[in-house]
């Protein structure tokens, strides 16, 4: 569709010609996004380029924008660190205006003493950790690691992370928020809405916060969130991270009030109890599982590797092969990794004490060679700050998380078996990596407290190969039949191939769900705050009477 | 190598970003987080290593075409290598330096190479130096101080001193502080002189290829005609380009060392007693190309192969550059080794350098980018409470100098040389 | 009218539709200052779908429905009728403990029951719940946890809704939804339970989080029919300490701290009168007591959960030993008349039938509000100001500090007793409220739960937010047949 350049022109008197693009080179860097291969016809590495890309630098400008793309009628994605295919344009067929908010960068505050930060949406999680370890304190760092947005998780997306079982989910530490809704409106919520400042999230009376952040958040599909201020936790360490060693894999010292292990468990079922007993007894500064995501066959032999800055991932093939190697990997086959701390020494013997017990009790065990100072003080320093987290990437540049239900231990227990034997068939093919059925990795709990969480199978093919592009998408369709027949719901890989459908074939499953008031909800809300649909998809809604006899012709 | 080796590479690229920021672990606070120079003044995507994965791509797939403004985001990119490491923390199979190199020798080679960088490379053809000075000058440094012509006879050693040294008259005291120091060590050494040629490093990193075999060809000869087997250097550039290039593009087996290794050395062995008590908290600076390019080259010729049905390793298996095992440590024992000298270390440091600003070819072609990178590094090293930012490399230091001045600063910029000849 | 009453036994039984004089007389005014309005009918309601049929019956009747799940007496004006025509809708009868599921720690209860009834089903599991201060024992949980009441163990609190995790919501259009997890699943809680599933997370579905839209709405936006809530371990060992100070700033910091390191259970603030008014209920003898007491007391319960009880409580007790010198404070286990046997019955118990704040005088004007406890100081004099101004005894005023989520936000009440006899008094304190509330607004006090004469306050100031909810009410109960009147609609 040919827009006025009256638009651009517009767009570009508000942030200034070196803000704005529609070089096309430009605008295919953020065309191109990881999972577009999976979805987008002959496995284009590209989702649909952007209008253009223009860098607003407040809330003004985004304002500003946004108005201007309601008067031409042009779609709006705004990112910040811009990552997932969901973070481009969705539909060929819809010119959008790409907002990267990289500009709006600062760290506006951190009050140390009421233990909350206000960002805008370019602060990243290590930035925002590392200033916050200054003051004694520490911010939950999402499961996709520390170079993400804080708003995006906070605002816009999920929010847990291995910190959350004691840090809070984003979704529950997000405070005051400033959101520039798609129709182009300023909306301040909670205690900020009042003017009393950022640390309340809630009110007044029913939260606004109700209608920008749910379980998943927008992900750009609601207009843009330009501000927000999250909760912090403490931080019992050193005001700066002592890190130590070479490339990749450093590590970070255990301080006395400290300790780092890896938990193993001799069965599912005796994990699961160790999970309850871990909620129960509120142990935990950071629990997650997390170094099985080079698949439970290889992780031991990666990580010894990757530990090593002399070794490549060919030494992996060996290593795998050494009965050694092969028998540490057993005792850490169903393990989690368990990071503790404590305000003095007496509270962390404590904690080792009532590990001990629960260890006891439920068969479980401290996995001894990933306890070892050298790899204890590289799990220190992956959980704590969470830099390594595209390992996910690591075999071959290609991953896709299937799985990742949230549920109760007994309910991630219950559909563990089936996404390992999936995986393990699918693996037959050769096409992707084969590193055991079982990649599966995720929090010990995605919500503050615990007691909640669910497990990603990491899948990992090369995105340079058809036929493994191919086998990923085969396995997320494999997963989603395993899923129907067993009655378990659909995990993330029907989250991701969605991106790829029609609206019809969304708006059909959608009809289908149990429940659908929360979509008639979303679809009324919309048509408020964005009368002229510039929000994507991403921020779902079913029109009206959609599946009853007959179907609407047209929908919005 | 061309664009299209490197294809794979961009097809596996995630967007993930870390390319723009210092190694996630290594981030100390919000003002010095970020690793790229070049992303932080161009913005747009496009100005980061995954940006240029991606316009490779792009081009290669005809989807788009080379413009004014990608032409920029190319170029307007000191090479420094802090996207390199920062992708490797979690990647084996990437190659972001390499790939961004072969996009501009591609734009080279279809003629859309910026029209700034022509001066340079006109010195470079006329007269083998960067600097547009007349070649015959550049042993003028060197004049009065009797060191061997290796033009006229021979010796184990050569002593580089590149452009910089050789012709910035206010730089060129550390060449002859270098030459003294070598007097100490009592090495069999000398200079090629007016016969010296640049080292090629510069023309390469803007991708003109050609340049560098040039300059190979040329100063490899004259070393093997002067019998030297090693060429030592107080410049950075050159050390990359002896060290790594030449042994990559010229075979060259020449072995290379930095005056700061050289240094390291006579500290430890008790040849250089440094005594005289230099009372200067100072803050060094990691020449990329000394710090996280300067590993050493190890040959490879090999192929892509799969493990565990798709795990990419390579066969053999192919060397790895991330930093590990740069320069770091020499630079750091011969400050300390000083008197009444006082290192306090800026937060980006070793491996998670920030660039100087001078490098790949950004101050002849990019010259306000070039100093905004510079001034970012000043603002680091002042946050230290450093009376002196010392480095060990030539073009590392006028880069600084100029921003210092520019800012009306009052931080001193050294050169390691200069220090070690005050303890002296 | 003898249609509605028709049409309403139909629905609910005879027997559960009341509107004798007495009873709507009940119902008419409430303990504040709100205006009186007399229902037409109290309706009770055993279940969801009685429920639902008569939200359906008040949409196509056009009639206003005022859910009231706690007993009274109430107080904020919130069950007071603003419409006219308005049948009350009396949760109290709905009483199931649906679900106490120990593994999980998640129990799934009707909106009837009360604290009083459910702390005991629950310690048959070894299980509690975080509670408000005190409450009377004919406190609805699901309506404490709905209004955001605050609660005592600011650790626990991971969010300001905590311990409320999912709702079934009959909502104002007559649609039955659940919110959060529960919200993806089949609309049958027992379906969902066949699943595995417990109704843990509170967020969602999808991009909204609709038990934010229930909470803090005054039942404006629907009836809540059952919710689940997070349990905790009841301690094995416990212990309890006062610390006293002149000066609230010398306790603030200390407050910090304890909600930083998440050290301690129940961490509240209370002043010399309201801490008298809560053990002693004799008003004489309260007054006598207040005397006797320190200006503040922190009060700070430690204890000892699931392994290693006695040994958690001794690190804690150390620490919080050590925390208590490095502030240069004092510790007490109690004062003449306040022992530490009070202080569990004020955490553990209930207030019975008759809440503590009218002890005194018969009456209270409550105000309160969040804010940072950084500023509680300054508007603490504030209304100190605006007490001296109608000459207002400030030794009578009870204040109450409750640090929540975390310690970032802090529950600040006040509570003015008054005699609802004596005119004068009754002036008084509508002047207080209303001057004391509008200064608090302007030097940022944040009136979340915005009852009555706040709302006023809260949303002139906030014209985008105020057009959001809007919407969402629009949109959850088009024909505004749910407590009209309320908050901004």
């Amino acid at each position: 569709m040919e827009i006025s350049r009256d638009a651009y022109r517009a767009i570009e008197d508000i942030v200034g010609p070196d803000n704005v693009t529609d070089d096309p080179a430009f605008l295919d860097s953020y065309a191109f996004e990881w999972l577009a291969e999976l979805v987008r016809p002959n496995r284009s590495h590209y989702m649909p380029r952007p209008w253009a890309v223009v860098m607003p630098a407040s809330t003004r400008e985004v304002q500003a924008v946004t108005k201007v793309c309601n008067k031409y009628k042009i779609k709006i994605k705004p990112i910040s660190t811009g990552w997932y295919h969901w973070a481009a344009p969705m539909k060929d067929d819809e010119p959008t205006v790409q907002f990267d908010l990289r500009r709006m960068n600062r760290i506006i505050d951190i009050d140390e003493k009421n233990r909350f930060a206000i960002v805008e949406p370019y602060v990243i999680c290590a930035q925002l950790q590392a200033e916050a370890m200054k003051l004694g304190l520490n911010c939950n760092i999402i499961g996709a690691g520390s170079s993400t947005s804080v708003v995006a998780s906070a605002c816009a997306y999920f929010g847990g992370g291995p910190s959350s079982h004691y840090m809070g989910n984003n979704s529950d530490n997000l405070l005051g928020q400033e959101w520039v809704t798609p129709a182009g409106k300023v909306v301040r919520t909670g205690s900020l809405s009042s003017g009393a400042g950022w640390f309340c999230s809630e009110g007044p009376g029913p939260s606004v916060r109700g209608v920008t952040r749910g379980n998943l958040g927008s992900r750009g599909g609601l207009g843009t969130y330009t501000k927000c201020a999250i909760k912090l936790a403490d931080w019992p360490g050193p005001a700066e991270m002592e890190v130590k060693g070479r490339p990749p894999g450093y590590r970070l010292p255990i301080g006395e009030n400290f300790r780092a292990y890896t938990i193993g468990a001799p069965n599912w079922e005796a994990w699961a109890n160790c999970y309850y007993a871990i909620y129960d007894n509120g142990l935990g500064y950071i629990f997650h599982r997390q170094l099985n995501l080079a698949g439970a066959n290889l992780a031991t032999a990666l990580w010894l590797t990757y530990i090593d800055p002399t070794k490549t991932l060919n030494d992996v093939e060996t290593l795998a092969k050494d009965p050694e190697i092969i028998a540490i990997n057993e005792t850490a086959r169903i393990s989690f990794q368990l990071i503790l701390a404590a305000q003095s020494i007496d509270g962390i013997q404590l904690q080792d004490k009532i590990l001990d017990e629960i260890l006891s009790q439920t068969g479980c065990y401290r996995v001894e060679r990933y306890c070892e100072q050298d790899m204890a003080e590289f799990t220190n320093m992956y959980m704590q700050r969470l830099g390594h987290k595209h390992c996910n990437f690591i075999w071959a540049g290609g991953y896709m998380g299937s799985w990742m239900q949230a549920g109760t231990p007994d309910f991630v227990k219950g559909y563990v078996p089936t996404a390992i034997k999936g995986f393990e068939d699918d693996q037959q093919s050769h096409l992707l990596v084969e590193c055991g059925g079982d990649a599966l990795m995720g929090c010990g709990s995605t919500l503050g407290g615990g007691g909640y969480f669910g497990l990603e199978q990491f899948v990992s093919y090369d995105p340079a190969s058809d036929a493994s592009i191919d086998a990923c998408i085969k396995h997320m369709e494999d997963a989603i039949a395993d899923c129907v027949a067993q009655g378990i719901p659909l995990g993330k890989e029907q989250l991701y191939l969605q991106i790829g459908w029609t609206d019809q074939r969304i708006w059909d499953g959608m009809a289908k769900a149990p429940q659908t008031f929360v979509l008639d909800f979303q679809r009324q809300f919309k048509d408020a705050v964005d009368p002229n649909y510039l929000g994507d998809r991403n921020y779902p809604w079913l029109p009206e009477k959609w599946g009853e006899a007959p179907a609407p012709a047209q929908a919005k | 190598m061309t664009i299209q080796d490197y294809r794979a590479d961009a097809l596996r690229c995630t967007r993930c970003a870390y390319c723009k920021w210092v190694p996630l672990d290594l981030m100390k606070s919000w003002r010095f987080s970020k690793g790229c120079p070049s992303i932080e003044y161009g913005k747009f995507h496009s100005y980061s290593a995954g940006g240029r994965l991606i316009t490779s791509l792009s081009l290669m797939d005809g989807r788009s075409t080379v413009t004014d403004k990608v032409r920029d985001s190319v170029f307007m990119c000191n090479m420094c290598g802090s996207c390199d490491v920062a992708c490797k923390m979690c990647r084996y199979d990437m190659e972001p330096l390499l790939a961004m190199h072969e996009l501009r020798a591609k734009l080279v080679e279809d003629g859309d190479l910026p029209e700034a960088y022509q001066p340079m490379l006109e010195s470079l053809r006329t007269d083998y130096n960067t600097m547009g000075e007349p070649h015959e000058r550049r042993g003028d440094w060197a004049k009065d101080l009797g060191v061997k012509d290796l033009t006229k006879t021979t010796a184990k050693y050569v002593f580089h001193a590149g452009c910089r040294y050789s012709f910035d008259g206010e730089q060129s005291e550390v060449a002859r502080t270098a030459v003294a120091i070598l007097k100490k060590a009592g090495l069999d050494f000398g200079i090629m002189g007016a016969a010296e040629s640049c080292c090629g490093g510069k023309a390469f990193s803007i991708g003109v290829d050609q340049q560098l075999h040039k300059s190979a060809d040329h100063n490899l000869a004259a070393w093997k005609k002067a019998g030297v087997d090693t060429v030592i250097t107080a410049c950075a550039d050159c050390y990359y380009a002896f060290k790594r290039l030449y042994t990559q593009h010229a075979g060259s087996t020449i072995k290379v060392v930095h005056m700061v290794e050289l240094l390291d050395q006579m500290v430890a062995d008790g040849s250089l007693k440094m005594t005289n008590p230099v009372p200067m908290k100072v803050t060094y600076h990691d020449p990329c190309h000394l710090g996280r390019q300067g590993e050493d080259y190890v040959p490879w010729d090999g192929v892509e192969k799969k493990i565990f049905g798709q795990a990419v390793v390579y066969d053999p298996p192919r060397p790895r550059y991330n930093g590990a095992f740069g320069v770091y440590d020499a630079p750091r024992n011969v400050l300390k080794a000083i008197p009444g000298v006082e290192l306090v270390e800026m937060e980006r440091i070793k491996e998670g350098a920030w660039c100087c600003g001078a490098g790949g070819g950004a101050r002849e072609g990019y010259p306000k980018f070039s100093e905004w990178t510079a001034g970012e590094r000043i603002e680091e090293a002042e946050s230290t409470g450093a009376d002196a930012l010392v480095t060990a490399c030539p073009w590392c230091e006028r880069n600084f100098i100029d921003a210092v001045r520019g800012a009306k600063g009052k931080l001193e910029v050294l050169d390691i040389l200069q220090l070690v000849d005050m303890a002296l | 009218m003898e249609t509605k009453r028709r049409q309403l036994a139909a629905i609910v039984g005879e027997d559960n539709v009341l509107d004798d004089p007495k009873t709507l007389e009940e119902f008419s005014s409430d303990e504040s200052l709100c205006e009186p309005l007399r229902p037409w009918f109290v309706v009770k309601p055993a279940n969801e779908s009685e429920v639902q049929a008569l939200v359906k019956w008040a949409n196509a009747t056009a009639t206003p429905l005022v859910p009231v799940s706690s007993g009274a007496p109430h107080f904020y004006g919130d069950t007071v009728p603003t419409a006219t025509e308005a049948v009350i809708v009396d949760l109290s009868c709905m009483k199931a403990i649906k679900r106490i599921d120990r593994r999980n720690r998640i129990a799934v209860i009707e909106p009837g029951v009360t604290y009083s009834e459910l702390a005991p089903a629950l310690a048959k599991e070894g299980l509690r719940i975080p509670r408000p201060l005190a409450p009377r024992a004919n406190k609805s949980v699901v309506a404490s946890l709905l209004e955001r009441q605050p609660t005592t163990i600011p650790r626990l609190n991971f969010s300001l809704p905590e311990p409320l995790r999912n709702c079934g919501v009959v909502w104002g259009s007559g649609e039955l939804a659940f919110t959060g997890e529960a919200g993806n699943g089949p609309l049958n809680l027992e379906a969902q339970w066949q699943r595995g599933l417990a109704q843990v997370d509170g967020k969602g579905p999808l991009a909204t989080d609709l038990m934010r839209l229930v909470t803090g709405a005054q039942g404006s936006m629907g009836i809540v029919v059952w919710a689940s809530i997070k349990l905790e371990l009841i301690p094995a060992v416990r212990s309890s300490f006062f610390v006293p100070n002149a000066e609230l700033s010398g306790l603030v910091d200390f407050i910090y701290k304890l909600t930083k390191v998440r050290l301690g259970d129940e961490t509240l603030l209370l002043n010399r009168a309201k801490l008298a008014g809560l053990v002693e209920p004799q008003p004489a003898a309260a007054r006598k007591l207040r005397e006797a007491l320190p200006e503040w007391v922190a009060l700070v319960g430690l204890a000892g959960t699931a392994l290693l009880p006695e040994e958690r409580l001794k690190v804690q007790e150390k620490e919080f030993r050590a925390l208590v010198q490095e502030f240069r404070l004092t510790l007490c286990g109690g004062f003449a008349g306040v022992s530490r046997a009070d202080v569990v019955r004020l955490i553990d118990g209930d207030a019975g039938d008759h809440p503590p704040t009218l002890a005194a005088k018969g009456a209270s004007q409550d105000i309160f509000f969040l804010t940072t406890l950084d500023k509680a100081s300054g508007l603490i004099e504030t209304v100190r100001s605006v007490a001296a101004r109608f000459d207002y005894p400030w030794p009578d005023v009870g204040i109450y500090i409750q640090p929540q989520h975390q310690g970032v936000a802090h529950h600040v009440e006040f509570n003015f007793p008054y005699d609802p006899d004596d005119a004068k008094e009754v002036a008084r304190a509508r002047d207080i409220y209303l001057e004391a509330s509008a200064e608090l607004v302007d030097q940022g006090a944040y009136f979340s739960r915005p009852y009555g004469y706040w709302s006023e306050l809260v949303y002139q100031r906030d014209a985008s937010s105020t057009e959001i909810l809007r919407t969402v009410k629009q949109i959850v109960d088009p024909a505004n047949i749910m407590n009209p009147g309320k908050l901004c609609f």
